[in-house]
């Protein structure tokens, strides 16, 4: 890792599942500090994109860099500094949340504090129950816990708020405001416009596993020719974001 | 242009809350923490009675030469064939082993971590059984101490080695835990566990002494008597440890 390099760069990448092409071509940046929403209709190529960010999936075509790291060479030192939360959360079921928070803490030598990371994400009332008893939410919720558990210099945020009710999701927003505002790198895929408009600096819109416009949101109305960030993905991709691509 | 990150795994602390959390899994996994343990018990509970007054050699009795052995045996492999397995393959199955991918631990840890957890829930299985062999049967201790525990400790790597190549091939969790069960009562039906190998088929018999099973129960019981463990007992139990490792380092996948 060196001073100069992005949080995130990714060129060109490609991947397919069985001959089927999720990712095309994307590729997009994201500088120290900045905050870049991806945004798509389901099987855009999100949730492959930042899998091969974060390492999980090997690209067929094109390169990732992560505070100049490689994912899959430099993955011991990207592991430090790189938080992720996934799309889904998937703890070990019996175990209480303290009990998984403790645990995702030992793997990292500079890790936030238990308390601190319960009252981030409001589970301090629920530090004894097992994970399996949490509603959908507050498993979400522990899943951002223990993705910001090692103090990240840039985080990935697959689906940050989804499941959430609207009084958690805004206390969600503020958490990554807090975060953006501490310098850390935030990159966050998302389905609604109103989350990318209040905490992303720019928004990539990917349509068929390809980056169709990378702006910021007000750039991406004004390139649109719209009034909303809704009506701009629209016009830029010909689709609703619940459609699926043809 | 100064690297800034220095690679860093985690050390023996993140182990050991590791091993703690697999061992709390365990634990409040009623059927998973009872039936290895309370399985072989009843068991020897049913047989040990008679077993004990019945002088075999060297002052040893039926139940240290013949129920010990199965006893011990029966808890390696519940724990090692079909418990281990079912972990790994819900971890894999439910993604848990893909959540750990993306922190600095290695996956491997996970493996580590469940091998200890699962030896130690062997030992407490074994603890136990002799508690009660010795108090309430009288049972008599190995005469040769040292070769007993080495058979038991090549009993359990064998065991667990077989359990990962159910790991392996196992797809689910509810696959992993059948194959695991009819793996057990293949390897410990030929291995005497409904009876005696001497009472099946004479080729079945004898291939029941080089299985895992067969042979571990076998090997016990010539260190139990002070015997010298037979070469084929030790070839099976070691191919075993071999077999599991190729296969399972050819077929097993953390996804």
């Amino acid at each position: 890792m060196t001073s100069t390099e992005p949080a995130i760069l990714a060129e060109h990448l490609a991947k397919s599942y069985r001959g089927r092409r999720a990712v095309v071509d994307v590729s997009l940046r994201v500088e120290l500090g900045e905050a870049v929403g991806v945004v798509g209709a389901n099987g855009a190529g999100k949730t492959t994109t930042v899998e091969m960010i974060a390492g999980l999936r090997v690209p067929e075509q094109g390169r990732v860099r992560v505070l100049g790291l490689d994912p899959r060479r430099d993955r011991a030192r990207l592991r430090q500094v790189l938080g992720v939360q996934l799309q889904q959360a998937h703890l070990h079921h019996a175990l209480r949340v303290t009990e998984l928070v403790d645990l995702y803490r030992s793997f990292y030598p500079d890790p936030r504090p238990t308390g601190e990371l319960l009252d981030l994400v409001e589970l301090t009332g629920q530090r004894r129950t097992s994970f399996d008893k949490l509603s959908g939410g507050q498993q979400q919720r522990l899943s951002i816990a223990l993705a910001l558990a090692g103090r990240p210099r840039v985080v990935i945020l697959d689906e940050l708020t989804t499941g959430l009710d609207p009084a958690a999701r805004r206390r969600m927003w503020a958490t990554v405001e807090r975060l953006s505002s501490e310098g850390v790198s935030v990159l966050l895929v998302s389905h609604t416009m109103e989350e990318v408009e209040r905490l992303c600096d720019r928004v990539a819109v990917l349509d068929a596993g390809r980056v169709v416009a990378l702006d910021t949101p007000a750039g991406l109305v004004a390139r649109a020719g719209t009034s909303t960030l809704d009506d701009a993905f629209v016009a830029l991709t010909g689709r609703q974001l619940t459609e699926e691509p043809a | 242009m100064t690297p800034l990150v220095q690679a860093r795994r985690p050390g023996p602390r993140s182990l050991v809350t590791l091993i703690r959390c697999e061992a709390k899994m365990v634990v409040r996994d009623t059927a998973g923490l009872v039936v290895p343990l309370c399985l072989p018990l009843l068991i020897m509970l049913t047989s040990a009675s008679g077993a004990s007054r019945t002088v075999v050699a060297n002052g040893r009795t039926a139940l240290d030469l013949y129920v010990l052995p199965l006893v011990f045996t029966m808890v390696v492999a519940i724990i090692g064939i079909i418990n281990m397995p079912s972990f790994l393959a819900y971890y894999r199955r439910s993604g848990i082993l893909r959540r750990l991918g993306v922190t600095p631990a290695a996956p491997a840890m996970v493996l580590a971590a469940q091998a200890v957890v699962s030896v130690l829930q062997a030992l407490v299985g074994i603890a136990v059984a002799l508690v009660v062999a010795f108090l309430a049967f009288g049972a008599n201790p190995p005469a040769d101490l040292g070769r007993a525990v080495a058979v038991v400790a090549l009993t359990m790597t064998a065991m667990y080695s077989a359990g990962m190549i159910v790991a392996a091939v196992a797809p689910t969790p509810n696959s992993a835990v059948a194959i695991g069960l009819v793996a057990f009562f293949v390897l410990g039906a030929l291995g005497g566990m409904f009876g005696g190998r001497d009472s099946l088929p004479e080729p079945l018999a004898e291939v029941g002494g080089w299985l895992p099973f067969g042979a571990a129960v076998e090997a016990l019981s010539s260190a139990w008597a002070g015997i010298a463990v037979s070469t084929a007992n030790l070839v099976g139990l070691g191919a075993t440890v071999v077999g599991g490792a190729v296969v399972a380092g050819v077929l097993f996948r953390w996804e």
